[in-house]
């Protein structure tokens, strides 16, 4: 019996593993029919450009799964994005596109602060709290914008210095990478080792866990949550601009439905939704797993609305084999043999 | 007792992962009488009557009713031939009213053509009223479940069992939150069920109760049958060695004596919160084990968790070795130097998905981590240290989840965690519910251990021998007043008892 | 006594609700004379029908402690397959529509499956759906808006019978049919305590899975629904139709009282909710705010007065335990 149990154990403790290997085996297929597809695929150029694309939900992926892994949820992420990216649009002639930027950098901590004062301290559920935060970001985007996209653009000729150095953020290469590539691994890279082995981390986890029991334990819960909180919305503002950069330009409608790619990204990468677990290099696989696909789908011109389907189905199926290995369907699969064998009998 | 059996299992077999829970069990059940069934955590009784109400399929093996083989392969196969369970774990809707929990899956209907769609609402408070009689409660029909006390709550769940026509009850710790009086009120509706010649399945921890209310009993050990004999012809020492499978030796509390002259660790004056307990004060002395006794429900939990912080008190004092502290965080009572072992450890004790090692370290980070990170040497060492301590045993090591653990060794954990974090006074609150019976002893000699080394600790149990095998002192409550107060010499299962129940000391 | 038990259970005090309303019509009233004029009542009450009906889906779903992500979708597909069928295969447009409606019951039926048989996460299922549906309405439409004119078609959605419109007359119908299938029979009362306690549910032999089932259809239909009513208004089907439909339903049933994690919900409160997401963007047209501030606005109104309802829940929870 021992014996039986020990191995239990270790079978569990390897899930990660499995997990993460299963992701990476489903990246290669899709790697691999997608250089079937088009031989444009492989190529450094497409590459680049597919985590190019990649940085926003990336950037944003790596907090949300922090978030998630203490049972917090932040749908205002891609509104918080573009508002934070008209910010700089309106802010870019009065005060400068770097004073912009450091204002967006701190709208989007305060837009944290509120979904995390709401959620912890008022006590509102956090989907409900940030959908409403989306809502009203998604609103003051527009008004602020006049619905109308703001070019990020030296019109004037005077300030160009200023511009190109914004620009160069987006389009600015170290050892050959772009800057927001490079960006977005340093994250997932910092996130990782959080995550792994400081107290932070470690209290994401328990809270996630058992929030009551970590409260037990005289862990300061609502600061920990709280700064989840802020930190996805810092993140979602850094992604603002470096989508601001990337475009030369502030679009109210930017980063359309990313909160649900960032989802899909997270829960793809084994983060669960009910707190608890999860792991970054599940998200990061997760990440480049969705970018592969729609990249490679774009590679075919396959509309927009076909990309979707493939991203919706991706997610469908990489969840439900979850449960299924996890053997956490067997009962609801039982039910249905029980029922054909009920209607069958009579 | 009649000659053919109403419920007979045979050959139960369960594997889980392929570890085997249940090797070749036999259960047979007369009608008009009581089966205890007794064995420790893990023993097997759970998967038992679990396979028996459809929850978990067996492997192998039949159930018989009446002498004919049955299919009991959901929950509701089980409703249909007449057995009901009366869960240890409360399920309910909190924001339904007690009359539609009762009711649950068994609403009435209208008469008539159009009307059998429809819910007969005026008989449904009817039977929710006569039902709620059974047991003499006055809990008002609609009232919601969410406002009703974790007694309340009971009470209901038994009563929805009980007002179902019923062949077959299985109670399962049906009076681990039940006050004497409504033990009694239980004892006698099963009583009346047996004239009736319903068969009823016992499953109780307490051991008087087994001999006042069953007529045989059945053990198992480790998935196995051990035995079945008559109540009358086993003794309770016999009965324990049966369930444990070795002799344990009658406990003999330590002395106290040495704690008399030990400074004061934590003092309680005037702690009152309205409503849940008032005017409390008391002090325990470094190295001295005080137990507070009352009845579920008398309001010692709320005591606690205001001492720790988990609460908040309207008024009161709490000095921690002559220092005095305003709690109203369980931060706050940490950094107090108190630690906390909460009732229900599963669910407000542990992060069960976590390790061991995690969970020992939990309460305090400040020694294990520099500039944030984790020291991970240092906090194997530490966890090591006190898994040897405590003799914690871990099939494997300590990034086991502690979820895989046995109960009285989570409870070592969470002990681990408080030393860990290196407190002066540990508040428990029923430390060994749950946990079995012979982790129990080494439960308490660590506990005396711990108070040998200079540890205060505030022990609240309504197991009254539990309080008399421990305490060097003991504090009866009362209505959330303290009713009495009585050294080990002068305390006495009778004395507690009249004291805890408001009849003054 | 009997209405007043109905409104039990709910998260918020209906009174609070409609205290609400009623503020919120003072101030559009006070603000501009064309608010209270029946022309624009009647504007109001013709457009509740579209998110009125499957907000009744919405708030079976949530009670049962699920969620319905892909509403609008749904709607949005509908309208696409009608419109197909009739126009490209000359289907006559009674068919079509029915089709159209059971291809979002058939998408409710998938949602309930994954639901129940994989025990996927409800959020995340529909999530799921919620991508592929709107990518299928856009497929099959190859991205066209389509015109659809029919006249017996058009009476569904702008229709009127002494002068009430009939869409109204149909989410009345409705809310009335299913407040009394929630409040009066076994089914009704089970999602209730699906959600409060599936595993009490679950051991009392309830069949929560097929429960489930039936709730997801039905929101799958009522979408389906709405979306029919949205094709006939407009006269034309577009797969981009519907968009964020689901956000707003959920913002009116939480609104309204139902809470996010199940056992606890009215569809009275609903209805309030529906009526005072539809009157706000209203009045704010009227006042000649810019439509961009509506977003704003239906966030504000939500997370308001779902904290305004936390707030009051425990600082009554403090007095009551004071009061003992």
């Amino acid at each position: 019996m021992n014996t039986r149990r020990r191995w239990l154990e270790r079978g569990l403790r390897s899930t990660d593993v499995q997990e993460v290997l299963a992701l990476v085996i489903m990246l290669v297929l899709i790697m691999l029919l997608m250089s079937q597809a088009s031989n444009l695929f492989l190529t450094p150029r497409n590459l680049t450009n597919l985590l190019m694309d990649t940085t926003t939900v990336g950037i944003i992926a790596v907090f949300s799964t922090m978030l998630m892994i203490s049972r917090g949820l932040d749908l205002s992420v891609a509104a918080a994005a573009a508002f934070c990216g008209i910010l700089i649009g309106r802010m870019q002639e009065t005060n400068g596109l770097w004073a912009g930027a450091v204002v967006a950098i701190g709208a989007g901590g305060l837009i944290g602060l509120i979904n995390g004062f709401l959620v912890t301290y008022v006590g509102i559920n956090p989907l409900i709290t940030t959908l409403g935060m989306l809502s009203m970001l998604r609103g003051l985007a527009f008004v602020l914008s006049d619905g109308l996209t703001i070019p990020v653009f030296d019109l004037t000729g005077q300030r160009m210095d200023e511009y190109l150095a914004f620009a160069q953020l987006a389009e600015g290469r170290a050892a050959g990478i772009p800057y927001p590539i490079l960006i977005m691994l340093g994250l997932f890279l910092i996130g990782l080792i959080v995550l792994r082995s400081t107290s932070y981390g470690r209290a994401l986890y328990a809270i996630g866990g058992n929030e009551e029991a970590s409260v037990l334990a005289g862990l300061s819960v609502k600061r920990y949550r709280m700064t989840a909180y802020i930190l996805s919305g810092i993140s979602a503002a850094l992604a603002g601009i470096l989508l601001t950069a990337r475009l030369y330009a502030a679009d109210p409608r930017a980063a359309p439905n990313i909160e649900l790619t960032v989802i899909t990204a997270v829960v793809l990468g084994g983060t669960s939704l009910s707190g608890g677990q999860g792991n970054l290099f599940g998200t990061l696989l997760g990440v480049l797993i969705i970018g592969a696909l729609l990249n490679g789908l774009k590679l075919q011109s396959v509309s927009t609305e076909m990309q979707n389907i493939a991203q919706g189905l991706v997610l469908m199926l990489a969840v439900a084999i979850d449960q299924v290995r996890q053997g956490r369907v067997m009962f609801g699969l039982g039910t249905l043999r029980r029922w054909v064998q009920r209607k069958s009998t009579g | 007792m009649a000659d053919t059996p109403l419920l007979e299992m045979q050959h139960i077999s369960k594997s889980f992962f392929g570890v085997k829970v249940l090797d070749d069990v036999p259960l047979t059940l007369y009608p008009g009488e009581v089966l205890a069934l007794l064995g420790e955590n893990g023993a097997g009784k759970s998967t038992l009557i679990k396979i028996l109400n459809g929850d978990y399929q067996r492997d192998t093996g039949d159930i018989l009713i009446e002498g004919r083989p049955v299919a009991i392969n959901e929950p509701r196969d089980a409703e249909m031939l007449g057995i009901r369970m009366i869960y240890q774990e409360l399920h309910y809707a909190p924001d339904l009213s007690v009359m539609e929990n009762l009711l649950v899956g068994s609403l009435p209907r209208r008469r008539g053509r159009a009307g059998r769609f429809f819910i007969d609402w005026k008989e449904a408070r009817r039977f929710t009223t006569e039902s709620l009689k059974l047991l003499d409660v006055s809990i008002p029909p609609d009232a919601l479940m969410r406002d009703l006390t974790v007694v309340e709550r009971q009470i209901v769940e038994i009563v929805k069992s009980l007002s179902r026509e019923a062949r077959i009850i299985v109670m399962d710790e049906p009076t681990a939150a039940l006050t004497p009086p409504e033990v009694d009120r239980l004892f006698q509706i099963v009583e009346r069920l047996r004239c009736q010649n319903v068969a009823i399945i016992y499953i109780s921890h307490r051991l008087d109760e087994i001999f006042r209310v069953a007529q045989r009993l059945m053990v198992l050990r480790d998935g196995r049958h051990v035995a079945t004999r008559r109540v009358d012809e086993v003794t309770p020492a016999e009965l324990v060695e049966l369930m444990v499978g070795r002799k344990i030796e009658e406990r003999i509390p330590s002395s106290a004596d040495s704690a008399g002259s030990q400074p004061v660790a934590l003092e309680v004056s005037g702690l009152t919160k309205q409503g849940a307990f008032e005017d409390i004060g008391f002090t325990i002395r470094r190295g001295e084990i005080l137990g507070i006794f009352g009845l579920l429900g008398s309001g010692q939990f709320n005591l606690t968790r205001a001492i720790f912080g988990a609460e908040k008190a309207d008024r009161g004092i709490i000095r921690v070795e002559g220092r005095a502290y305003t709690i109203a965080h369980p931060q706050e009572g940490k950094n107090a130097g108190i630690g906390f072992v909460p009732v229900d450890r599963k669910v407000n004790g542990l992060v069960l998905g976590l390790s061991v090692r995690k969970n020992v370290t939990l309460s305090n980070w400040r020694n294990l981590v520099r500039a944030g990170f984790f020291r991970q040497g240092l906090e194997r060492q530490h966890t090591q240290h006190w898994i040897e301590q405590l003799e914690v045993r871990i099939t494997g090591d300590m990034e086991v989840p502690v979820r895989f653990l046995s109960g009285g060794n989570q409870q070592k954990v969470i002990l681990a965690r408080w030393l860990e974090a290196n407190v002066k006074v540990l508040v428990l609150n029923e430390p060994t519910w749950g946990v079995d019976v012979g982790a129990r002893a080494d439960i308490y000699d660590q506990l005396e251990q711990l108070a040998e080394r200079g540890l205060a600790i505030l022990i609240v149990s309504s197991d009254i021998q539990e309080i008399l095998s421990i305490s060097h002192r003991i504090l009866t409550i009362y209505k959330g007043r303290l009713t009495g107060e009585f050294s080990r010499a002068e305390a006495s299962k009778e004395r507690l008892l009249q004291a805890a129940a408001g009849g003054g000391s | 006594m009997n209405s007043l038990k109905v409104l039990r259970g709910s998260n918020i005090t209906t009174l609070t609700l409609f205290a609400s309303f009623a503020v919120m019509c003072l101030f559009f009233a006070a603000q501009t004379p064309f608010f209270l004029t029946s022309g624009n009542l009647q504007t109001i009450i013709s457009t509740l029908a579209v998110n009125g009906i499957p907000a009744i889906g919405m708030t079976l779903v949530l009670i049962t402690g699920g969620v319905d992500i892909s509403v609008g979708s749904v709607a949005a597909l509908t309208g696409v397959v009608t419109s197909l069928l009739w126009l490209q295969y000359g289907i006559p447009l009674g068919i079509s529509a029915l089709i159209g409606l059971l291809s979002g019951g058939l998408v409710g039926f998938i949602n309930g499956s994954l639901v129940t048989l994989l025990k996927i996460n409800p959020l995340i299922t529909t999530l799921g759906t919620f991508s592929v549906v709107r990518g299928l309405a856009f497929v099959f439409s190859e991205g066209q808006t389509n015109l659809l004119s029919n006249e017996a078609f058009q009476f569904l959605g702008r229709g009127q019978i002494l002068n009430i419109p009939f869409s109204l007359l149909c989410m009345i119908a409705l809310y009335a049919v299913f407040s009394l299938l929630l409040y009066h029979t076994a089914f009704g009362r089970n999602l209730y305590m699906i959600g409060g306690s599936a595993e009490a549910s679950r051991l009392a032999g309830i069949a929560v899975t097929r429960h489930l089932l039936v709730v997801y259809t039905v929101s799958g239909l009522l979408a389906a629904f709405s979306g029919l009513i949205s094709v006939s208004q407009l006269a034309s089907s577009a797969p981009r139709a519907a968009t964020g439909l689901e956000f707003t339903v959920i913002t009116a049933v939480v609104l309204g009282g139902t809470s996010m994690a199940g056992g606890k919900g009215t569809l009275i409160g609903t209805l309030v909710g529906v009526i005072i997401l539809r009157t706000l963007d209203n009045g704010l047209v009227l006042i000649q705010v810019s439509s961009f501030w509506q977003d704003f606005a239906r966030g504000l109104v939500l997370v308001l007065a779902v904290g305004f309802d936390q707030i009051r829940a425990r600082l009554t929870g403090r007095m009551k335990r004071r009061a003992v």
